[in-house]
């Protein structure tokens, strides 16, 4: 049943103007920056040969445009999420789904999937973008793979975060203004308190940067795996607290 | 014999001021039962509860017998529910919409498909099969909505106010859609229409500031109306 809510959750979005105008927009980006990346570096690569250096197109190149990847996503995610829940809410569609016969926590994880996978059209076809470069350019294929898989599981971190603020509401634009008040103070955490703070574990640059660099760590896995499954525990008891059963 | 729905002292909402208080009822096959009141009465409150969407603050309801609640969801495959604006996605066309309702209530393949193609012939949907739901006159909505409710065929039908805001040509023939669905299944329906009452029902019970204040049968002699506007001192059965 789970994959079944998560195909309608992508098939409700890909029916809307939204994700298409969303996708056009981040392809429209992602395309313009790396290709004036690219064309920087085709412009000091005999420098960086002459000089012996050690950064190539995957610190010049793919590597920025990964950071202005998750960016993009930070903006979208919570566009395409705002009316998952809330929506439904505020539409009277929601009856449908508490009166069938899914659980609060089979609808949770499915929508978030859902929301997953209508941020993989973008995801992809950028990742397609990129790994074309590797025709004429040396790319550390290894490296490009893990930075591929931190993007993925970020765009799943996202999905879960952004359907537990949906959950809370009962209008899309409130949870829009939720997420992104909330993505932004994860965004700057780091920026406002040093790494001995106890909530500097909470900062998402710290956690999303190593790994696009291809730095795996233990910790930054922990971090998606935990806050994201919190964020589907505690949809489910939004959901749940919606009926008066908690 | 086990009654088909059964809610037992049924309240809802915060101790100081609830929506429901102590509400009994009692539903076995082939009932056609009215929830009647004013605005604000707590029908549609009462009809959420019995459907699962909402859970009692106290009391409880039993379909067949078991709880009605979160640790036995697949409870609500019996139910059919059609609320006061129709759950249905302005994005999707009819048969999408269909097909959604008939896989959140866990229809597959040849039975979901069987299960459409049906609702499409008996609630008269056929022609406008690929429209988009957004696109749909209210009449036509309405019948999207039912057939969302009985696309599984289930054992009690709750609906609220099914006949709100059509106009008499569209009242009409919703009630003969719905005088055709209820010999299939028991139904619970809400509304403030006499009429719906009297030609749809065979029980009605009255419904005042979140209590029950009455419960009558209802039969083509029985004067709707004086009920009605009976002071709230009269409560249990009374046929």
């Amino acid at each position: 049943m789970i994959g079944a809510i998560a195909l309608h959750e992508w098939r409700r979005l890909r029916a809307g103007m939204m994700f298409w105008l969303l996708l056009a927009f981040g392809q429209l980006i992602v395309a313009w920056l790396s290709f004036a990346q690219l064309e920087t570096f085709a412009g000091i690569a005999p420098q960086l040969k002459a000089g012996a250096s050690t950064l190539g197109a995957m610190d010049l190149v793919i590597t920025p445009t990964f950071n202005t990847l998750v960016l993009l996503l930070l903006l979208c995610a919570p566009l395409l999420a705002m009316g998952s829940l809330a929506g439904e809410v505020q539409s009277g569609r929601i009856a449908l789904w508490l009166s069938s016969p899914v659980s609060d926590t089979q609808i949770a994880i499915g929508k978030a999937l859902g929301l997953w996978l209508a941020t993989l059209p973008l995801l992809l076809s950028s990742l397609l973008t990129l790994a074309a470069l590797g025709l004429g350019v040396d790319l550390d294929w290894p490296r490009f793979a893990l930075a591929a898989a931190g993007l993925l599981l970020f765009g799943l971190w996202l999905g879960c975060i952004t359907l537990l603020l949906s959950s809370l509401f009962d209008h899309p634009a409130a949870a829009l203004a939720a997420s992104y008040g909330i993505l932004l103070f994860l965004w700057l955490l780091d920026s406002l308190s040093g790494p001995e703070a106890p909530w500097y574990w909470f900062a998402l640059l710290p956690h999303v940067k190593p790994w696009l660099a291809g730095l795996l760590r233990s910790q930054d896995i922990v971090f998606f795996v935990a806050t994201a499954g919190a964020s589907l525990l505690f949809g489910s008891y939004a959901l749940a607290r919606r009926r008066g059963d908690t | 014999m086990k009654p088909l729905l059964l809610a037992r002292q049924v309240s809802y909402g915060p101790a100081r001021n609830p929506r429901l208080t102590d509400i009994d009822l009692q539903l076995a096959a082939g009932d056609r039962l009215a929830l009647l009141g004013t605005n604000g009465a707590g029908k549609s409150t009462l009809l959420q509860l019995l459907a699962g969407i909402l859970g009692p603050t106290t009391g409880e309801v039993r379909v067949l017998g078991q709880r009605l609640d979160q640790a036995a969801p697949a409870l609500r495959r019996h139910i059919g529910f059609l609320p006061q604006r129709v759950p249905a996605y302005a994005e999707l066309n009819v048969v999408e919409n269909l097909r959604w309702a008939g896989q959140l209530r866990g229809l597959r393949r040849q039975a979901l498909d069987a299960a459409i193609e049906r609702v499409l012939l008996t609630l008269q949907l056929d022609k406008v099969r690929s429209r988009l739901a957004g696109r749909l006159s209210q009449g036509m909505l309405q019948r999207l909505g039912l057939a969302q409710a009985v696309l599984h065929e289930p054992d009690i039908l709750i609906l609220d106010e099914p006949t709100a805001g059509l106009d008499p040509l569209q009242t009409e023939q919703i009630r003969e859609l719905l005088g055709a669905l209820s010999r299939r299944c028991s139904l619970i329906l809400a509304t403030h229409l006499l009429d719906d009452v009297q030609r749809l029902c065979d029980r009605v019970i009255l419904l005042d500031g979140g209590r029950k204040r009455s419960e009558h049968a209802v039969t083509p002699d029985t004067d709707l109306l004086a009920h009605f506007r009976q002071p709230a001192s009269r409560t249990g059965a009374d046929a």
